[in-house]
C-alpha cells in the first residue's frame, strides 16, 4: 500500500486557490525587483545585453497590464489574469488527455492515480 | 527570469528545441496513462499556484533575488510526467503571454526547468522516502526541492557554456552558487505546500470493515 496520498479535503484545495489568487493579485506587486540568479550572472559576466526578444506580441510583457496608471494594479491584474489563464489552459489540456483515454478503455476501471496522488474512495 | 532569446547560440537552441519537443511529446503520452480524470482540477490548480508563486521574487544576498520554480512540488504531488507537463504549460504561458523566457530557447527552458527540475526532485524524494521508510518527509522534501534548483541551474550553466558565453567551470560556479541560496526558498515553499496537501494513507474505518 502507498504510504501517502493527496488530501481529499475540498477545503484545503479551496484554500490553495485563495492563496494563489492572493499571491498573484496582491503580493506580486511587492516582489523583489532585484535581478534574479540568471540575470545577476548575466550582468556580472557581461552578457545581459545579449538578451533580445523575437516575440513582441506578448499581451502583458513583464507581467504588467498596459494603460493602467497604478503599478500595483498593473502587476496585480496581470497576475490574476495569468493565474486564471493557467488554470483554464491546464484544465483544458488535462481534460482532453483524460477524455481520450476514457474513450479508449470505456467501461473498464479508470485506474487510480500514481505517486502520492491516489485518492481515497469516498 | 528564464533564459531570454539571444543567450544561446543557434546550434544550442536548435538542439534543445528538438530534444525539448521530443521530451514533451513523450511526457504527454506518459501523462495520458498516469492522470485520473478526478485529478484534473487539482493538477490545474497546482499549475496556477506555481505560476503565481513564480511571480514572487524574494531577496537574497547582494542585491539579487530568486523565485520559486515548482517542478519538485508538482512531481511529488502527481508524479514526474504530469509534473513536467504542468511546468511546460507554465513556461509556455510565461513566454507567449508575459514575454518571460524566450521563444527560441523555450526548449532549453523546458529541458532545464520542467524536466531536470521535476525528475531530479522526484528522484531524490522517492529515494529518500524509501531509504528512511517514510520518516522525515519534510526534510526529504526540502532536500529534493533544493537539489532540483541546483540541478536545473547547472543545466542552464552548461547550455550557456556550450553556446560559448563563458567557460563551463565559471558558468557552473556562478549559476550554482546563486541557486544554492535560491534553492532554500524553493525548499521552504515546497515543504510547506506538499506538507499541507499530502497526508498519511490511513485506510478509512469503513474500508477496513468491508469484506
Amino acid at each position: 500500500m502507498k504510504e501517502t496520498r493527496l488530501t481529499a479535503r475540498k477545503g484545503k484545495w479551496l484554500a490553495l486557490l485563495v492563496v494563489t489568487l492572493l499571491a498573484a493579485g496582491l503580493l506580486s506587486p511587492w516582489a523583489s525587483s532585484h535581478p534574479d540568479g540568471l540575470e545577476r550572472v548575466a550582468e556580472d559576466y557581461g552578457f545581459l545585453n545579449q538578451a533580445e526578444s523575437v516575440h513582441e506580441l506578448a499581451p502583458m510583457p513583464d507581467y504588467e497590464v498596459a494603460g493602467i496608471p497604478w503599478t500595483a494594479l498593473r502587476v496585480g491584474l496581470a497576475g490574476i489574469i495569468g493565474a486564471i489563464v493557467m488554470l483554464a489552459v491546464l484544465w483544458a489540456v488535462m481534460r482532453v488527455i483524460t477524455g481520450r483515454r476514457r474513450g479508449r478503455d470505456d467501461g473498464t476501471d479508470h485506474g487510480r492515480g500514481t505517486g502520492a496522488s491516489s485518492e481515497s474512495a469516498q | 527570469m528564464h533564459i531570454p532569446d539571444g543567450f544561446l547560440d543557434a546550434k544550442t537552441w536548435i538542439t534543445t528545441s528538438v530534444i525539448g519537443a521530443a521530451a514533451v511529446a513523450y511526457s504527454l503520452q506518459k501523462t495520458k496513462l498516469a492522470v485520473d480524470s478526478k485529478q484534473v482540477p487539482k493538477v490545474a490548480l497546482i499549475g496556477s499556484f506555481i505560476f503565481a508563486a513564480q511571480m514572487l521574487n524574494f531577496p537574497i544576498a547582494g542585491a539579487t533575488s530568486g523565485h520559486f520554480l515548482g517542478g519538485t512540488l508538482a512531481s511529488i504531488l502527481f508524479g514526474p510526467w504530469i509534473g513536467s507537463i504542468v511546468m511546460t504549460a507554465v513556461l509556455i504561458i510565461q513566454a507567449f503571454v508575459f514575454q518571460d523566457g524566450g521563444i527560441t530557447v523555450l526548449g532549453a527552458n523546458i529541458l532545464c526547468t520542467a524536466f531536470i527540475g521535476s525528475f531530479t526532485g522526484y528522484g531524490i524524494y522517492k529515494a529518500g522516502m524509501k531509504l528512511l521508510t517514510g520518516r522525515g518527509r519534510s526534510v526529504i522534501t526540502f532536500a529534493a526541492a533544493w537539489f532540483s534548483i541546483v540541478a536545473a541551474s547547472a543545466g542552464v550553466a552548461l547550455l550557456l557554456a556550450w553556446s560559448g558565453t563563458f567557460e563551463p567551470g565559471t558558468a557552473l560556479k556562478a549559476m550554482v552558487g546563486w541557486h544554492m541560496l535560491i534553492g532554500l526558498g524553493e525548499g521552504l515553499i515546497t515543504t510547506l505546500v506538499a506538507g499541507y496537501l499530502i497526508e498519511r494513507n490511513i485506510p478509512l474505518a469503513k474500508e477496513v470493515t468491508l469484506p
